[in-house]
């Protein structure tokens, strides 16, 4: 009964590379978690990691409220199904699921009780006296298991455990590990190759490529919102066409074209309300992706369509329940080969279709997904990071959606007419302009807020749901940005200091007394050197800084020391800073000053000129190694 | 032409196995004829009769193995075999293990130059340091005693890593790790998992072991010198039975103690032939 939490977790090999990469999550109290991903992703790493198989080049791994680091395995109160099931062939199946029990020194009663019970679950009682060899695939894997319910594990970690087997007695075992984990009230982990086994099993699902995580969600918002064409492609089989082609708004409609096609599609505009205003200029390429089940070949979704566009047929796959059509929307296209504008239907109408054929086909585009062709991420995020206006500045006073407000000393500019960016985390719920709430939804735990204001949309992060009609809001104009004739007019203050900083050991001479004679005594302590000024790190950071570095590269590894700009204070001896100008935000003040070369931002009340002296706030500091980008702490 | 063709492929088969056997049997009797004549030659009552002379004996008698276990050495010999033969075995077989487990489980800085290190220096005969040796043994009095041959002998145990290690790496490192996570420590991973998977290559380590110091002459022959009733059987065998002079007078004794000598092996083989065989990893993993 425990929760996992990863933090900042990288697995680093010596030659540099990186197998897994900045993974953070935490995994609730009996959760089933399903890392999936193709080979070579660094999900089996990371399984791997968390049993203690495998050593964390950086980062914490917590399991209940323990850091587990440098715990042995068998001390973390963790059991492992392994792939190819690990069974001790000298011993019965009696005594492989006794032999962690037996090393744990249990009595022999209490042994037998848990060996019976965990057979009986698993339907392995007549087995007991024979050896692994005796038996088949699934029923060793029942083995494994058992091996490892019998200790009663806080986390119960799965590595590809149903990859041995066949195709039927996976889709058994599947059903069976599912009816575990609801028994066991454990929290498992379980690593698969299979998105199958991913989307039916877990209750949430990681997906992972190269190392880096892509998404975590339920299976359900993975397959609806997926973050990127990667995901998008990788759940879902047959996997999504995917189209390349351009947007184009024209008035409360937006034009998709395709390219190599004559195709072409109108959605409303309310569809991409979240979309950046850029990527509907008819110019930028982006991925439109459909699933195969999205498109219908029905005659009357045909006939009643609002997309629909015409496809050669090439060649078809019959299922049984329903045939896969392989077609080209560039109708000199061909259908076998995966281009931008082969289409795959799946289709269960009894029309018969045959190779060659000419088709019409209805779009259903409540279910489109559009990508970035470059960043391959989804221009329609859930959370939108921004809201992009038009904006005019006069007199100082920054004008948009029909709402004036007066700029403050930090902000101010000459009159311009632009646009304007407002994170939607920038909306405050303190201000005096009036809001309609249009919409109010819960992502992932996060209140996201469709307001109206002037006639269009602004997205705003709540601290909770509201259920009033209007608001009053603010904005936060340290965040905002306004650009004017493609320069950045305003820019947004960070939010986060980074130092240029070196790992440092010093030798201190402390005078102890001993038997009545004063000795010189010498220790050794280490710090970091943030612009010739030492602090002393913490014993728990140093341990970090050489599990991750190691002994030597520790201390010449170039650093940056991070600091939020609200942990920075101001002291009499420490980061000698020089002050170059006080930034007014109106209610705050910021004072920006140059350390080396690093400029930085600390909160402040009055006005300093000259030099300053800063001080961060060691509880909160966050350490990256800026070679390989590995985030320490 | 045509016979040729016709020909089935069953009489094919059985025309290259009689081909095959033929072989094996001229080998297997070349091979056993010294063995036998070696039998014979020890219950000859000519002493020294055989040499040169008929192949079966006049006078049959078993006069040669009372002579050799009444009037010889030989019994002290062969309990100074027995015993160094012994004690290298438990010790060369513990450190090969160990070596091997380590070399092949462990990851540690230096673990492949030593490796071929360790592959490079076996492959010099080891009488090159023989004179060093001698010396060095004569410093610590360890001269005409057999705890200097039991030194010698166990000393360079872990070169004769490579064939157990290639073994233990067939083993699947994921028992090791599931051992690992059942609580295991290093120790019990390696008595309770690897070593009992591992029964033909200690047997194999445990034969080797002994048949080298039981056979082995130039070491023995060199170290125990100035005391006759220290010699193995080889040095003893060699040094009095045929040394100059004594040849005709002690052949046919020559002879009954080489049978005398060859029962030990046997019998260990034959004892530990049956683990030889196959090994007893199936079923461990997926196979």
């Amino acid at each position: 009964m425990a929760e996992v939490s990863l933090k900042h977790i990288y697995k680093v090999y010596p030659n540099g590379t990186k197998a897994v990469n900045d993974f953070n999550m935490e995994i609730k109290d009996k959760e089933f978690i399903v890392f999936v991903g193709p080979s070579g992703c660094g999900k089996s790493t990371t399984l791997r990691m968390i049993a203690g198989l495998e050593d964390i080049s950086a980062g914490e791994l917590k399991i209940g409220d323990l850091i587990v680091n440098d715990v042995e395995p068998k001390d973390r109160d963790i059991a492992m199904v392994f792939q190819n099931y690990a069974l001790y062939p000298h011993m019965t199946v009696y005594e492989n699921i006794a032999f962690g029990l037996r090393l744990r020194k249990l009595p022999k009663d209490e042994i037998h009780k848990r060996v019976t019970e965990a057979a009986e679950i698993l339907g392995i009682t007549e087995y007991l006296g024979k050896k692994p060899k005796e038996m088949s695939g699934g029923q060793r894997q029942r083995v494994a298991l058992g091996r490892a319910i019998v200790r009663e594990p806080k986390v119960m970690l799965l590595d590809e455990p149903l990859s041995n087997l066949d195709a039927k007695l996976r889709t058994q075992m599947r059903a069976e590990i599912s009816k575990l984990h609801s028994k066991l009230q454990t929290t498992f982990v379980y690593v698969t190759h299979d998105q199958v086994e991913a989307m039916t099993m877990g209750t949430r699902i990681v997906v992972m490529k190269n190392g880096f995580v892509q998404q975590i969600d339920t299976p359900k918002n993975l397959y609806n919102y997926p973050e990127n064409k990667f995901v998008a492609g990788f759940i879902g089989t047959p996997q999504m066409n995917f189209f390349e082609g351009t947007l184009l708004k024209s008035g409360e409609n937006v034009v998709i074209n395709f390219d190599n096609s004559e195709a072409e599609i109108t959605v409303p505009y309310s569809m991409l309300y979240k979309t950046k205003p850029s990527y509907l200029d008819g110019k930028t390429k982006v991925y439109i992706g459909l699933r195969p089940e999205d498109i219908s070949l029905a005659s009357d979704d045909v006939k009643n369509g609002k997309a629909v566009i015409k496809v050669s047929v090439s060649h078809k796959e019959e299922l049984g329940s329903e045939t896969l059509i392989y077609g080209d929307i560039n109708l000199n296209g061909d259908g076998y080969v995966e281009s931008s504008t082969r289409i795959i239907i799946k289709d269960n109408c009894e029309r018969e279709i045959n190779a060659g054929d000419l088709i019409d086909v209805a779009l259903n585009l409540d279910k489109v997904h559009i990508f970035d062709a470059e960043t391959e991420a989804s221009v329609l995020p859930r959370i939108p990071e921004y809201n992009y206006l038009d904006c005019e500045v006069k007199g100082g006073k920054l004008g948009f959606l029909g709402t004036e407000l007066v700029l403050p000393e930090a902000v101010k500019c000459a009159d311009l007419k632009g646009e304007l960016l407002i994170p939607t985390d920038a909306i405050t719920f303190d201000g005096n302009i009036k809001a309609e709430v249009a919409a109010c939804e819960n992502i992932n735990g996060v209140n996201l807020l469709a307001l109206m204001l002037g006639g269009k949309r602004l997205y705003a992060v709540a601290p909770s749901l509201i259920g009033d009609k209007t608001v009053n809001i603010g904005v936060d104009l340290k965040k905002i940005t306004i650009i004017s004739n493609g320069e950045n007019v305003v820019s947004p203050m960070p939010e986060i200091n980074r130092f240029d900083c070196t790992f440092e050991k010093r030798k201190t001479v402390e005078k102890v007394e001993a038997n009545g004679k004063v000795k010189n005594k010498k220790t050794a302590i280490f710090g970091f050197n943030v612009a010739g000024a030492f602090f002393k790190s913490s014993d728990d950071a140093s341990q970090k800084i050489f599990a991750a570095l190691g002994i030597k590269k520790a201390f010449s590894a170039p650093l940056k020391l991070e600091c939020g700009v609200c942990d920075l204070h101001f002291t009499d001896s420490g980061i000698a800073a020089v002050a170059e100008e006080t930034l007014d935000y109106g209610k705050e003040k910021f004072l920006k000053c140059k350390v080396g070369e690093n400029t930085v931002y600390v909160k402040t009340e009055t006005e300093y000129n000259g030099n300053v002296y800063l001080l961060p706030d060691f509880e909160k500091i966050g350490v990256v190694e800026t070679e390989r980008e590995i985030k320490i702490i | 032409m045509e016979k040729k063709k016709l020909r089935s492929k069953k009489g094919a088969e059985r025309a290259t196995r009689i081909l095959i056997y033929a072989v094996l049997i001229v080998i297997s009797i070349i091979w056993l004829i010294p063995f036998l004549l070696l039998i014979i030659q020890s219950f000859n009552g000519n002493a020294g009769g055989g040499y040169g002379n008929s192949i079966f004996p006049e006078v049959w008698t078993f006069d040669n193995y009372v002579k050799l276990f009444t009037e010889t050495d030989f019994p002290k010999w062969y309990g100074n075999t027995l015993l160094v033969s012994v004690v290298v075995t438990v010790f060369q077989t513990a450190i090969v293990l160990v070596t091997s487990y380590a070399l092949s489980r462990l990851r540690f800085k230096m673990r492949k130059p030593l490796m071929n290190l360790m592959l490079i220096l076996g492959m010099f005969p080891g009488f090159l340091s023989m004179t060093a040796v001698y010396f060095v043994l004569k410093e610590i009095h360890l001269t005409a005693n057999p705890l200097g041959l039991i030194l010698v002998y166990s000393a360079s145990s872990a070169m004769q890593y490579y064939i157990c290690k290639g073994f233990f790496d067939t083993i699947p490192k994921s028992l090791d790790e599931a051992a690992r996570i059942d609580g295991a420590s290093r120790q019990q991973i390696l008595w309770k998992v690897i070593l009992p998977l591992a029964k033909p290559i200690i047997i194999y380590t445990v034969l080797t072991a002994f048949i080298a110091p039981w056979g082995e002459y130039m070491f023995a022959s060199l170290i125990m010198r100035g005391d006759t009733s220290m010699y193995t059987v080889a040095a003893g065998m060699k040094e009095i039975f045929l040394s100059q002079g004594n040849e005709y007078k002690y052949f046919t004794v020559f002879c009954a103690a080489a049978v005398v000598v060859s029962i030990p092996i046997t019998v260990l083989f034959i004892w530990l032939q049956r683990y030889y065989v196959e090994g007893i990893t199936g079923g461990s993993v997926k196979g």
